[in-house]
């Protein structure tokens, strides 16, 4: 993506941005509340991640609750026309309670991500790089190159990066996130061809397979994706073929969509996924229904009911887990997010394990 | 709202198990009616206790994190002795030395450690139940009674690299790792049967200069893993690794005399250190 190296205001760009009808932001409920595509808002086509200059200004005029004026040119992420970086951190106080276990509260860091993107033919041609700089040790999980059409109908991607699965959540312990094994933990490298057309958002991924492990054999991981979305509504379909020789074989399907009624966007996807292993096969399966009300500019109570069976084998009434969040996400100022909810776990009865409650307060710093 | 009664008719429909046939972790009992191990310091009871109902709902599959297969048929194979992805100088299992392993550093939250405390996401597991591992680890990381998970694949193949084929990895590189699906009959694994050596080219590879020397030995604890070690640590350049199959030279085999049946072979590079 081009990045223009100041604004003098902002004005304008909304205005462009508002006429040029399509793509979205970080979290997908936005992009469903927009009626986007994740590439409107991300420099990555698939979402997540860096912000593009459009994703820039909206997360400071439209996110936010009040805008502070600085008196400067707005921020855009750009060093300069060609060079742009950004970057997310996410600190968390959490408590833990789990059922016949003392509760444990602690402050961590969730993550500190920085990204850079360079666009050396703009427009068409661009090195991307995403680093997980804490906690521990610097960690890359993105780095890839990627090559648009002059119409910008589809592009091709090579190096190391997430696959696309469904919904991109930013919670990666949802249960349709862990199911399929696809999410922001687990980039792999791939090729990756996309076609982003009227309505039509398409990826098609081939991958080592092993999520960032070692490598055997020739087997390889096929991934697709395809999407249909319109400005109320949308629906999306999954498949990941993984025969990554030594490491047994794996297919996964998914079915995801959204809607927007009023304030109201609503999310919902159901993964089932396949492993043949060498002793056998297991199917598990997961589901989501997502409903994120904005209550005002820079207020959003997000409420979600997921279900995970982790054995199809038995039925679901013997071993079915579900998981209850409710999380408010208040936005007083550009670049700052305050987060609070609760998430409740609930399972088997003999298990303490699946009896949790978590309850959080997190600030997310983000430009 | 009509929202929230859609909301509501999912909480209707969402179901919690009722637990009936199953042990305290969710597996089917036995048809005695048996199950639920109690959590002991033995392998076969930290994987029914803790790597199956936990941390197999990521780490499972082809497409677990990091390689790392955590179930029942692989966990053994790929923990004990066996580099970490993350940190390829700390074993994820190494016997003997719980502090030194990088297991016990990410389930207990280490500073230090790449990425995400594990179980990520939380509930993270009671110190109790660490401590447990740490004493399985302490008493020698022992394999199941039997080597069942060697027994249940009597093929002889490479099954993981470290490092991978076609990885770019940063110098120096002190350790080189090969996987084996059972265990390697020690007195094949040396020179003859292993080899390092520097080469150039892209498709068509040729070696620059005499194999590295190296060091070899079963990983401790281990023995379907074999360590290969640089006597100097390799630096950069692209290097191919074989392990003998065939020839007279010698060929590398299971201690129940299963070959490989072709030589294997992988390459990585070496960039220098930022």
């Amino acid at each position: 993506m081009s990045r223009p190296g100041a604004l003098p205001s902002l004005l304008p760009l909304l205005l462009l941005a508002a006429l040029a009808a399509t793509s979205a932001r970080a979290e997908p409920y936005l992009a469903v509340q927009q009626g986007f595509k994740c590439t409107q808002c991300h420099v990555n086509p698939t979402g997540g991640g860096m912000r593009n200059t459009f994703g820039d200004v909206f997360a400071q005029t439209l996110m936010p609750m009040k805008h502070i004026d600085t008196g400067q040119e707005a921020w855009t992420g750009a060093v300069n026309s060609f060079i742009g970086i950004g970057g997310n951190m996410r600190y968390d106080w959490t408590m833990t309670d789990v059922r016949h276990q003392p509760s444990a509260n602690q402050f961590s860091m969730e993550q500190t991500r920085v990204y850079l993107d360079a666009s050396m033919i703009p427009n068409r041609l661009i090195v991307y790089a995403d680093e997980l700089v804490a906690p521990g040790g610097a960690t890359n999980e993105e780095a890839w190159a990627m090559y648009w059409s002059a119409s910008h109908d589809w592009y091709v991607k090579a190096g190391q990066m997430y696959l696309p699965f469904g919904f991109r959540l930013q919670d990666q312990t949802a249960y349709v996130q862990q199911v399929s094994g696809i999410n922001m933990t687990t980039p792999d490298r791939a090729v990756e061809a996309g076609y982003l057309h009227g309505p039509w958002d398409a990826q098609l991924d081939v991958s080592n397979g092993t999520a960032g492990g070692p490598v055997v054999g020739n087997g390889k991981q096929f991934t697709g994706q395809l999407s249909f979305v319109q400005p109320i509504w949308r629906l999306g379909l999954a498949l990941d073929l993984n025969n990554s020789a030594a490491s047994g074989r794996r297919t996964a399907y998914g079915l995801f969509g959204g809607l927007k009624t009023g304030p109201i966007a609503w999310l919902a996807q159901a993964d089932v996924v396949v492993d043949h292993t060498s002793q056998e096969s297991l199917r598990t399966a997961g589901g989501l229904l997502e409903a994120d009300w904005m209550i005002s500019q820079g207020q959003n109570l997000k409420l979600s009911a997921e279900q995970l069976a982790p054995d199809l084998s038995v039925s679901i009434r013997r071993n079915g887990q579900t998981r209850w969040s409710l999380v408010y996400e208040l936005t007083p100022i550009q670049f700052l997010q305050l987060r609070a909810g609760i998430r409740y776990y609930d399972g088997i009865p003999q298990a303490d394990i699946q009896h949790e409650r978590l309850y959080f307060v997190q600030l997310h710093a983000f430009f | 709202m009509r929202w929230a009664a859609v909301l509501a008719a999912a909480a209707a429909a969402a179901c919690t198990g009722n637990g009936h046939g199953l042990d305290q972790n969710g597996q089917p009992l036995g048809p005695s009616g048996s199950g639920g191990v109690p959590l002991t310091a033995e392998f076969t009871s930290i994987q029914d206790n803790v790597f199956t109902p936990i941390c197999t709902r990521c780490h499972i599959g082809a497409s677990a994190p990091e390689g790392l297969q955590l179930d029942e048929a692989h966990s053994y194979g790929l923990l004990v002795g066996v580099p970490s992805a993350e940190q390829p100088g700390v074993m994820r299992v190494a016997p003997g030395d719980p502090d030194g392993s990088y297991i016990i550093r990410k389930l207990e939250g280490a500073s230090g450690i790449s990425g995400g405390r594990m179980p990520l996401g939380g509930p993270y597991l009671p110190q109790s139940t660490i401590n447990v591992i740490r004493q399985w680890i302490s008493d020698g990381a022992q394999a199941p009674q039997g080597v069942a998970h060697i027994e249940a694949r009597p093929a002889f193949e490479v099954v993981a690299t470290s490092p991978s084929d076609a990885a770019t990895v940063t110098a120096p590189v002190r350790h080189i790792v090969v996987v084996f699906s059972s265990e390697v009959e020690a007195a094949l694994v040396n020179w003859t049967t292993l080899q390092v050596e520097p080469v150039s080219g892209t498709e068509f590879l040729t070696p620059t200069a005499t194999p590295i020397p190296s060091t070899f030995e079963i990983a401790p604890g281990n023995p379907a893993t074999v360590l290969i070690n640089p006597v100097s640590p390799l630096g950069p350049g692209k290097y191919r690794v074989t392990v003998r199959g065939t020839g007279d030279s010698g060929a590398l085999a299971s201690v129940s005399g299963v070959g490989l049946g072709a030589d294997y072979d992988f390459v990585f590079t070496v960039e220098p250190a930022r």
